[in-house]
C-alpha cells in the first residue's frame, strides 16, 4: 500500500517539510516581512544605484490593480484558469480510461473454440 | 522573479527582447507543428500550460524571509520541449504584466529569457541526459522541473547583475547580491515543485502513457516497465 502511493507520500512530506521551514523563519526572523522576491529585488536596485525606488518610471505605461484585494482576486483568477483546464484534461483521461476497460473484449465459451 | 516594469534600462530591455523574439517565433512554429501532427498533443499542452499557470500564480513564503513563486515550466519542458515552453510562459507572463503590474512589456524580454527559455532549456538538457539512462522517469521528472526552477532565478540574478553592476565588486558583486535576493529564496520551492511535477507525471503516466510514447518523451518500453513497476506496488 506504501510503495503504491511512495510519490504521494514524499510530495507530502516535501510539502510538510517546507511549512515547517516557514514556521521556523517566523520564529527565528521575527523581523521577516514575506514580501515579494521582486519587491526585494527591486530594493537592492535602488541600494545598488542610489535612486529612490519611485524614482524608476515605466518605460511603458502600465495598468496596475488598486488594491491588494483586486490584485489577490486576478492571482485567483489565474490560477482558476490553470485548474479548470486541469481538471477537465485529467476527468477526460480518467473517463477514457474508465470506459477503455469496460469495453474490453470478454472470450465467452462460443467464441473460445 | 518578475523585473519589475522601468528597472531595466531601455537598452538592456531592447538586448533581452531581440534574445527572447526569436525564440518565441519559433516556439510558435514548432507549437503550430506539434498540434498539426497530432490534436492529441493538445490535452497534454493544457495540463503542462495549466500548471504553469496555477504555479506561477503561487506566492510562498521562503527561508530568507520573502515570498516567491514556482514556475512549472519544467514539466512543460519535458513534454512538449522547451521552444513550445516559451509559448506557454509568454502568454502567463502577459497576463501578469497587463492586469497584475507584476513584470512588464519593457521587462518581458528579461521575463520570458529566464523562465520561459533558460529555465525550461537547463530543465530539458537534464532529462535528455537521463532520458536513456537506468535513473527513475520521476527522478528525471524532478530534477529537470527543479532546476529548470532554480536556473531561472539565477538568470534573473545575470540579468539584473549586467544592468546593475556593483560599485564595489561590480558585476559579480552584484550577482552575488542578487542571487542572495532570488536564488536562495528558490531552492525550497524548487525542491517542492520538482516533487509536485514528478508525481503529476505519475498520473500521466498511468491515465495516457500513449501520448508520452507518441510524443517520444520516453520510449514505450521504459513507460511499461514504469506501469508495471506502479501495478506491482499496487
Amino acid at each position: 500500500m506504501l510503495r503504491r502511493f511512495r510519490l504521494e507520500a514524499i510530495a507530502g512530506v516535501a510539502v510538510l517539510g517546507f511549512i515547517a521551514l516557514f514556521l521556523a523563519t517566523t520564529v527565528m526572523v521575527p523581523s521577516a516581512e514575506f514580501a515579494g522576491s521582486d519587491t526585494v529585488g527591486s530594493a537592492r536596485i535602488s541600494e545598488i544605484t542610489g535612486i529612490p525606488e519611485d524614482e524608476f518610471q515605466p518605460l511603458v505605461p502600465q495598468w496596475a490593480p488598486p488594491s491588494g484585494e483586486v490584485e489577490s482576486a486576478l492571482f485567483a483568477l489565474q490560477a482558476a484558469v490553470g485548474g479548470i483546464v486541469l481538471g477537465y484534461v485529467f476527468g477526460t483521461w480518467q473517463a477514457q480510461r474508465r470506459m477503455e476497460k469496460r469495453i474490453q473484449p470478454v472470450s465467452t465459451p462460443d467464441t473460445d473454440v | 522573479m518578475h523585473i519589475m516594469e522601468g528597472f531595466l534600462p531601455a537598452t538592456w530591455a531592447i538586448v533581452w527582447w531581440l534574445v527572447a523574439l526569436p525564440c518565441l517565433l519559433l516556439g510558435l512554429y514548432r507549437l503550430r507543428r506539434l498540434l498539426s501532427v497530432d490534436r492529441e498533443a493538445l490535452a497534454l499542452l493544457g495540463v503542462t500550460g495549466a500548471f504553469v499557470f496555477i504555479l506561477s500564480s503561487l506566492k510562498l513564503p521562503s527561508v530568507t524571509g520573502s515570498c516567491s513563486h514556482p514556475t512549472g515550466t519544467g514539466l512543460s519542458a519535458i513534454c512538449v520541449g522547451p521552444w513550445v515552453t516559451s509559448v506557454i510562459a509568454a502568454v502567463v507572463l502577459l497576463f501578469q504584466a497587463l492586469f497584475l503590474a507584476h513584470g512588464g512589456l519593457s521587462t518581458m524580454g528579461a521575463n520570458l529569457v529566464s523562465m520561459g527559455i533558460a529555465g525550461p532549456f537547463v530543465g530539458y538538457l537534464v532529462y535528455r541526459a537521463l532520458r536513456e539512462t537506468p535513473v527513475s522517469i520521476f527522478l528525471t521528472v524532478f530534477l529537470a522541473s527543479a532546476l529548470a526552477d532554480l536556473v531561472t532565478y539565477v538568470v534573473t540574478s545575470l540579468e539584473l547583475a549586467l544592468a546593475y553592476p556593483a560599485e564595489v565588486g561590480g558585476f559579480f558583486g552584484s550577482f552575488t547580491l542578487f542571487l542572495g535576493v532570488f536564488a536562495l529564496t528558490q531552492v525550497p520551492l524548487a525542491i517542492v515543485e520538482g516533487v509536485v511535477l514528478a508525481l503529476v507525471f505519475k498520473y500521466i503516466v498511468q491515465l495516457k502513457p500513449e501520448i508520452l510514447v507518441r510524443l517520444g518523451v520516453f520510449s514505450e518500453e521504459r513507460i511499461v516497465a514504469t506501469q508495471r513497476g506502479l501495478a506491482d506496488a499496487a
